[in-house]
C-alpha cells in the first residue's frame, strides 16, 4: 500500500460514507469471498462504528462499504421505514454520504439495509440486500466451542441442527424455529439468515438480488448470491413451513388498511381490545393503499 | 476367518518423546514414564488382528493402555506411532492416514463405542430417542417417521421402555443410560464396537443383564468387539481371545481359556490369582 497516497476526505476530515477507504477496501475484499464461498463465514475487521455494537454496525459497514453517489438506498427496521434504528441509520448515511438519494419505495432502491426482514415486493437483479445480523453462526445452540464449529462447517456436519429439530418435533408438534431458521445454501453451508420470519426464508432461494449479512459484533459477513439454492433444513417427511395466517374459520388474515393477503402480518391490541392485523412491510402497505385510492378515484370520475 | 481389523505397533506418547522413550519404558522397566525425557508411553508396540464376529478382550489395570487403544482406534485420540488396517466390505482403511471427514464418516457408519461414562456417549440435553436420532442423522439418515421407528425398535431391543424415548437419559439409572448407550451405537448396525468399561460401576445384577445383552447382540448381529475391563468376569463371559496389558504393553495374549486357566506371564498369574 503507498503510503503517500492520500485518502479522499471532505473539509471535516471525513472519507465518503465515514469509513477510510482501507477499511472500505477490506470489507469489500470480505464481501467478494463471501460471495464466492456461498454461506461461508468470511471473518473480518469490523470497525467500531459511532454507535453500539448489536445496532446494526454490521448491516452499516456493508452500505457504506458499497454505496456510491448514484445510488438510492432504503432502511428498513422489521419491515418499517419508520422505526427508530431505520431512521437512525438512514440519517447517519445522508450525512456521511453526500450525493445519495434515498426512497421508501422498494422498486426505487438500488441498495436496501433491512433487520429483520425481506421486502415483500420482489426484488430484482439490480438490488442489493444488505441484512443485519445479531448471531451469524446457526450452530452456537448446539455447540458452544467456535474451533469445533468451524470444523462442522467444513465437513458439511449438521447434524446436530437436525436433532434439534427432531427434538422440537418430539416436544411440541412441530419445529418451533420462529426466525433464524437455519438455511442450507447452494447444497453446502447452514447460515443463520438473520432474525428474518420464516415467511421470508423462500425468498433467498434463487433470489435475482444478491443478499448479504454483516454481524459487526460477530465480526463475519457471509452472502446468498443471485440466483442459489437455499433450502431451509428439513426432514424428508415433515415439510418447511411458514407461518400460518388463518383465522379460526381457516381464512387467511388481511391486512386491515390494505386488505392484502399474501404478505406478513404484525398483529396489534386495538383500542377495544381486539386483534388487529397489518402488514409488517409498511411500504408494501402504502403502496397498495395509493393505487386502490387512484384506482377509487379513477371510478368516482 | 475374516479379519476386520489390522494393528500394527500402535503407541501414543503424551510428551515431547526421546529415541530411547521405548527402550525405558515398559513392564520391565516397571513404568510408563521415560526416565530420560519424562514422556509418559501410554500404550506402545501394540499388535493384534480382529476378526469378523469375535469379541476381543483387552484386561489390566489402571493406567496400563487399555483405553487408550480404543480412544486411537476410534479416533478420539490421534496416535503418535503405528497403523491399524480396516477391512470394510469394499475397500480397506488405512485408518490413521484418511482426512478428517473420512475419520467421521467411519465413526458415524462402521464404528460404535460405549463408554464408561454415559455422560461421553450421550448428550444429555437431548432425550434418549434424541441420542439415537442423532447419530442416525449423522449417517444420513433424514427421515423423521423412519428415525422414530428405528430408535424405538433399538431401545425395546436394549430392553429401555419405549414409553421413557423422549424423557432425557439425565433421568435414568446407571444401567438404562448404559442401554441407551448400547442402542446408540447399534443403530447404524456396525461391523465394529467398543466396549470401554462398559459395566464397571453398575451393581451385579445390572452388570449381569448388559452383559447378556451384549452376547446376544454379538450372537444376533455378528458384530465385531473389542472389550476393554479390568474385570476378569466380563472377559471370562463375553471374550474369545484377550490381551493382557501392562504398563503400555501387551505382555500376554491368546485364547480366553488358555490365559485365565494356565498364565504364563508373572503380571498375569497374579491378576488371576487374586481374582478367584
Amino acid at each position: 500500500m503507498n503510503p503517500y497516497y492520500e485518502l479522499p476526505q471532505d473539509e471535516a476530515g471525513y472519507s465518503f460514507g465515514f469509513l477510510d477507504e482501507y477499511a472500505k477496501r477490506e470489507v469489500r475484499r470480505n464481501i467478494l469471498k463471501a460471495i464466492c464461498i456461498p454461506g461461508y463465514q468470511t471473518p473480518y475487521a469490523s470497525r467500531e462504528m459511532p454507535m453500539g455494537r448489536g445496532f446494526g454496525t454490521g448491516g452499516l459497514q456493508l452500505t457504506l462499504s458499497l454505496i456510491g453517489r448514484g445510488d438510492t438506498l432504503k432502511v428498513i427496521d422489521q419491515g418499517s421505514d419508520d422505526s427508530v434504528n431505520a431512521v437512525n441509520l438512514r440519517h447517519f448515511i445522508e450525512l456521511t454520504c453526500p450525493g445519495v438519494d434515498t426512497t421508501e419505495r422498494t422498486q426505487d432502491a438500488t441498495l436496501i439495509q433491512s433487520r429483520h426482514r425481506i421486502p415483500e415486493m420482489r426484488m430484482t437483479s439490480a438490488q442489493t440486500l444488505v441484512l443485519q445480523v445479531p448471531y451469524p453462526d446457526p450452530l452456537v445452540v448446539v455447540e458452544p466451542s467456535e474451533a469445533r464449529r468451524k470444523i462442522m462447517h467444513g465437513e458439511g456436519d449438521y447434524s446436530r441442527l437436525l436433532t434439534k429439530l427432531y427434538e422440537d418435533i418430539v416436544h411440541f408438534d412441530e419445529i418451533t424455529i420462529s426466525h433464524r431458521y437455519p438455511t442450507r445454501i447452494n447444497g453446502h453451508y447452514v447460515l443463520d439468515p438473520s432474525p428474518i420470519p420464516r415467511f421470508d426464508v423462500p425468498k433467498l432461494h434463487q433470489s435475482p438480488a444478491l443478499i448479504l449479512f454483516g454481524a459487526g459484533r460477530e465480526k463475519k459477513i457471509y452472502a446468498v448470491p443471485p440466483y442459489t439454492n437455499a433450502e431451509p433444513l428439513v426432514f424428508e417427511d415433515v415439510p418447511f413451513r411458514t407461518e400460518d395466517f388463518s383465522d379460526a374459520q381457516g381464512r387467511r388474515r388481511s391486512c386491515h388498511r390494505c386488505g392484502a393477503t399474501d404478505s406478513f402480518l404484525d398483529e396489534f391490541t386495538g383500542n377495544d381490545g381486539e386483534r388487529i392485523y397489518q402488514c409488517s412491510d409498511s411500504d408494501y402497505c402504502h403502496q397498495r393503499l395509493s393505487t386502490q385510492h387512484s384506482a377509487a378515484n379513477e371510478v368516482s370520475r | 476367518m475374516k479379519k476386520i481389523l489390522g494393528v500394527k505397533n500402535l503407541g501414543k506418547i503424551h510428551g515431547s518423546g526421546c529415541p530411547r522413550c521405548l527402550e525405558s519404558t515398559g513392564p520391565d522397566a516397571g513404568s510408563n514414564i521415560c526416565s530420560h525425557c519424562s514422556s509418559v508411553v501410554a500404550a506402545a508396540n501394540i499388535s493384534f488382528d480382529l476378526h469378523a464376529g469375535e469379541v476381543l478382550g483387552i484386561m489390566g489395570e489402571s493406567g496400563s493402555g487399555k483405553s487408550t487403544i480404543v480412544k486411537m482406534l476410534f479416533f478420539d485420540e490421534e496416535p503418535s506411532l503405528g497403523e491399524a488396517v480396516f477391512f470394510d466390505d469394499e475397500r480397506q482403511w488405512d485408518l490413521f492416514s484418511v482426512n478428517a471427514a473420512e475419520q467421521r464418516w467411519l465413526r458415524n457408519h462402521r464404528f460404535g463405542i460405549v463408554y464408561q461414562n454415559p455422560h461421553l456417549g450421550l448428550n444429555f440435553n437431548f432425550s434418549a430417542g434424541g441420542n439415537i436420532a442423532e447419530r442416525l442423522l449423522m449417517s444420513d439418515l433424514a427421515h423423521y417417521g423412519q428415525i422414530r421407528e428405528r430408535a424405538r425398535d433399538l431401545l425395546t431391543r436394549t430392553e429401555v421402555m419405549p414409553e421413557r424415548m423422549d424423557e432425557s437419559p439425565k433421568k435414568f439409572s446407571g444401567g438404562m443410560q448404559q442401554r441407551v448407550q448400547i442402542a446408540k451405537a447399534l443403530s447404524t448396525s456396525p461391523p465394529v464396537l467398543f466396549l470401554d468399561e462398559v459395566t464397571t460401576g453398575l451393581d451385579l445384577s445390572v452388570q449381569a443383564r448388559i452383559l447378556d445383552l451384549i452376547l446376544e447382540i454379538q450372537q444376533e448381529l455378528g458384530t465385531a468387539m473389542i472389550a476393554v475391563t479390568h474385570d476378569l468376569g466380563v472377559i471370562r463371559l463375553l471374550a474369545t481371545r484377550t490381551i493382557v496389558m501392562k504398563n503400555g504393553r501387551i505382555i500376554e495374549a491368546g485364547l480366553t481359556d488358555q490365559i485365565l486357566e494356565d498364565p504364563q506371564h508373572a503380571y498375569t498369574q497374579q491378576l488371576v490369582a487374586s481374582a478367584l
